[in-house]
């Protein structure tokens, strides 16, 4: 009873481990100072949207992370868009228009997505089901 | 019943591997992004030409033209690799060949046109990379076919190779 309940508090913690080491901590920033701007709502604005944008160059980082010279480019027009007054959504559909969904570091939830966004779930349902009649069957023959 | 429940994680799994290994063994870019342009119009833009300063280039001089866009740079390796294939193309009497050239030195890009040739029927000059960023490049070189109509119909990031340059002649003689 000890040994059985010892674990299944293993099982847990190490699916616990995983769980949480997938949100792995950023703290790598490539802004430079020149690029800031004086308002501060404005800049945290654009921090936030260039957390979403890919690096085209280097492809796995977003553009506030990297240090390319196309990245730097976005970072500055992200910054002039949001003094010229536009919108979040303007500012990504500029980005889309040009460089296609693949700039966006999270896919767009949208039609052509779909399988993208929710096969995960259905194989983890699939495979709870899966252990669930395993657990069944071997529990007839204890 | 159950057994066959067990077979199936088995052949999803047999699955997904070979999907990773067919597209292992095919030959493809994964770092070639299809580019979001392609049947749209040319983005519009107006530059100071790099052989003459007090000139103009703009989407005007594609005037009712096939033209093959190129983005080069003089520091750029790449461009001087595929050079030999954008002279080539340029012999090509339906087509004309505009240059925009990246983020560069006047001096030293024309320095590099006087050293290797220069194919370009016009050069506009994108200091800043604005014009890029219209275009959706993200590498140079990069080179972009335009049909008459001023419809972009094929993309090409980095080098043209042999194999491109085979590929592009054909695309060059699907447009119109």
């Amino acid at each position: 009873m000890m040994i059985k309940y010892f674990n299944k508090f293993k099982l847990i913690s190490f699916i616990f481990i995983i769980f949480f080491s997938s949100f792995s901590i950023n703290i790598l920033v490539s802004v430079e100072p020149d690029e800031v701007l004086q308002n501060q709502k404005q800049e945290l604005r654009a921090r936030e949207i260039s957390k979403n944008i890919r690096c085209m160059v280097c492809q796995n980082q977003s553009i506030d992370e990297s240090n390319a010279s196309l990245a730097r480019d976005l970072r500055i027009l992200i910054r002039d868009k949001i003094k010229e007054g536009k919108s979040n959504t303007e500012i990504y559909k500029f980005l889309t228009d040009r460089y296609g969904d693949f700039i966006l570091l999270k896919p767009a939830l949208k039609y052509e997505t779909l399988a993208l966004w929710f096969l995960p779930f259905i194989f983890l349902i699939l495979g709870i089901f899966v252990i669930y009649q395993h657990n069944k069957k071997s529990n007839k023959f204890k | 019943m159950s057994k066959k429940i067990f077979l199936f994680p088995f052949l999803v799994f047999s699955l997904i591997l070979f999907i990773f290994f067919y597209l292992l063994l095919i030959e493809r870019d994964p770092s070639d992004i299809p580019s979001n342009l392609i049947d749209k119009s040319i983005p519009q833009f107006k530059s100071k030409s790099l052989i003459k300063d007090s000139e103009y280039v703009s989407q005007e001089n594609f005037k009712n033209k096939i033209t093959l866009v190129n983005f080069f740079a003089s520091w750029c390796k790449p461009c001087r690799d595929e050079h030999k294939y954008i002279q080539l193309l340029a012999n090509n009497k339906n087509i004309q060949v505009i240059g925009i050239n990246y983020k560069d030195n006047r001096k030293k890009a024309t320095g590099w046109l006087n050293e290797v040739g220069n194919p370009y029927l016009y050069i506009a000059t994108d200091k800043r990379g604005s014009i890029a960023i219209d275009w959706g490049v993200y590498g140079i070189p990069e080179t972009f076919i335009v049909n008459s109509q001023g419809i972009i119909k094929y993309r090409h990031v980095g080098p043209i190779t042999k194999k491109i340059y085979k590929k592009i002649n054909f695309i060059l003689n699907e447009t119109k």
